[in-house]
């Protein structure tokens, strides 16, 4: 009886233990970049990005489990050329007004050893909010070699994935401007 | 044939056009042919856009709202208590309220009101002054069309297609009406459902072009001014074409402005 007990207290004391191996990241948002890349009239591969992205990451190796929470601000989007910044912007595009935030969130980070390789979550554009998987091709982790005291952590990522456009209600001159999007999102994140 | 189509100009202007004088001719015998207004305009739906409701963006609400004007005009247009033409504006008024909702709410207080106020007042505001056009089918058809052209390519300067699209197809299916009346010099019967329809999507399409595109407010005021100009004296033993196209330029003297004030804020469109 008093065995059981001492395990039962141990198991219980384990327990926040467990749920502080997780290692939470805040994103930097200097260094953290989601790019899209779309066929305009099929001549050519325009490229835009947004400027301005925010989130949470956590990440438990032991266990491997994770989960993302972010958010982009749809009228950051930028291609380098105002006038079609604008038209992105607008109800034509990303609505920017009407749904200021474009979300990625997940709670299943699939991992291959000892770094996360896929990140099954769903992304929220338009309201609309459909299932897209993202593929870490790039993982790096370890100290800020600009911190001074090099104890800030740091983790980096590449993450890719594709999907159609139609599919969250955007629909304006398909299929001129195609439908296939290519993100490329570039991330680094330092550990709370 | 799938590639013209899918051309901007046909989808905002051809489509509506020749839909628009199909319908206003089918329907003339039924003393329907203001229908043409809502065919031409849901033809450019279909190839521009869709029908879906999910998830109801504001364009999408536009849409929905259009039609169901649409379909509410019929048994309007036996009714005439004095009450109606300032109860429609009011519904305007709250239409414009209920499409902008999302976007107003995300405002700050003052912002909210003013941008809300100023949307309902304007849809209210053409509503009303559109349907007391409803038994005159040239003024209504010239205000119309100048209405559609003006709204849709200074919301195209203002950096949204699909909105300038919708105008240009109002404007295309009031130019068809308009021509089968200066073309037989017969007027056609017009009524709500096309006064109804068309001042509601005019409206709202100008409002949220504002809010949500780089069309400056003060080109709604100008907008406005069309269907009161479209309300002008003629001579009334002149042929139909020539008072057709009197009407047309006073109208599209007002839509020029509205272009010219909004290329002044924003060059020519990106496309």
């Amino acid at each position: 009886m008093f065995k059981r007990n001492v395990i039962a207290v141990l198991l219980a004391a384990s327990l926040p233990l467990a749920a502080h191996a997780a290692d939470s990241y805040t994103i930097d948002p200097p260094h953290t970049f989601p790019r899209f890349m779309i066929s305009h009239l099929g001549f050519s591969t325009m490229e835009g990005r947004f400027d301005k992205t925010s989130g949470k990451i956590t990440l438990d190796r032991a266990a491997k489990t994770g989960s993302v929470d972010i958010a982009i601000e749809a009228a950051s989007v930028s291609t380098g050329f105002v006038k079609r910044d604008d038209h992105l912007k607008s109800t034509d595009f990303f609505s920017a007004v009407e749904f200021p935030t474009i979300t990625y969130k997940s709670n299943s980070v699939k991992f291959k050893g000892d770094a996360p390789a896929s990140i099954e979550g769903n992304l929220t554009l338009l309201g609309v909010t459909k299932p897209v998987t993202l593929t870490i091709d790039a993982f790096n982790c370890g100290a800020d070699p600009m911190d001074p005291m090099k104890k800030k952590q740091k983790c980096g990522a590449a993450a890719s994935a594709q999907f159609k456009r139609s599919d969250f209600g955007m629909k304006t001159f398909l299929p001129g401007i195609g439908d296939d999007i290519k993100l490329v999102f570039e991330v680094e994140a330092f550990k709370d | 044939m799938h590639e013209l189509l899918n051309n901007p100009a046909v989808q905002g202007g051809l489509a509506p056009f020749i839909a628009a004088l199909i319908v206003a001719e089918l329907f003339q015998r039924m003393r329907l042919s203001g229908l043409a207004i809502i065919a031409g305009f849901a033809v450019t739906v279909y190839l521009a856009s869709d029908f879906s409701i999910e998830p109801l963006t504001a364009s999408r609400k536009i849409v929905l709202l259009g039609l169901l004007s649409a379909g509410l005009a019929l048994p309007l247009m036996l009714l005439n208590p004095r009450w109606l033409r300032p109860l429609l504006a009011v519904a305007g008024g709250g239409a414009a309220v209920w499409v902008m909702l999302r976007i107003l709410q995300q405002q700050e207080m003052m912002h909210m009101l003013l941008w809300g106020a100023g949307c309902a007042l304007y849809v209210g505001w053409l509503v009303f002054w559109f349907d007391g056009l409803n038994d005159a089918s040239v003024r209504a058809g010239s205000a119309g069309m100048a209405l559609g052209l003006g709204g849709g390519t200074a919301a195209l300067f203002g950096a949204s297609a699909l909105l300038g699209q919708f105008g240009l197809a109002l404007g295309a299916a009031a130019g068809a009406f308009l021509l089968i009346q200066m073309l037989t010099n017969s007027p056609l019967p017009c009524g709500r459902s096309y006064t109804l329809p068309l001042s509601f999507i005019a409206g709202l399409t100008g409002c949220l072009a504002v809010l949500t595109a780089e069309l400056p407010w003060y080109v709604l005021p100008v907008l406005a001014v069309i269907p009161v100009a479209a309300k002008i004296p003629l001579p009334a033993k002149q042929a139909l074409w020539i008072q057709s196209l009197l009407l047309s330029v006073v109208t599209l003297a007002c839509a020029a402005g509205a272009v010219y004030l909004t290329w002044r804020v924003t060059g020519a469109p990106p496309l």
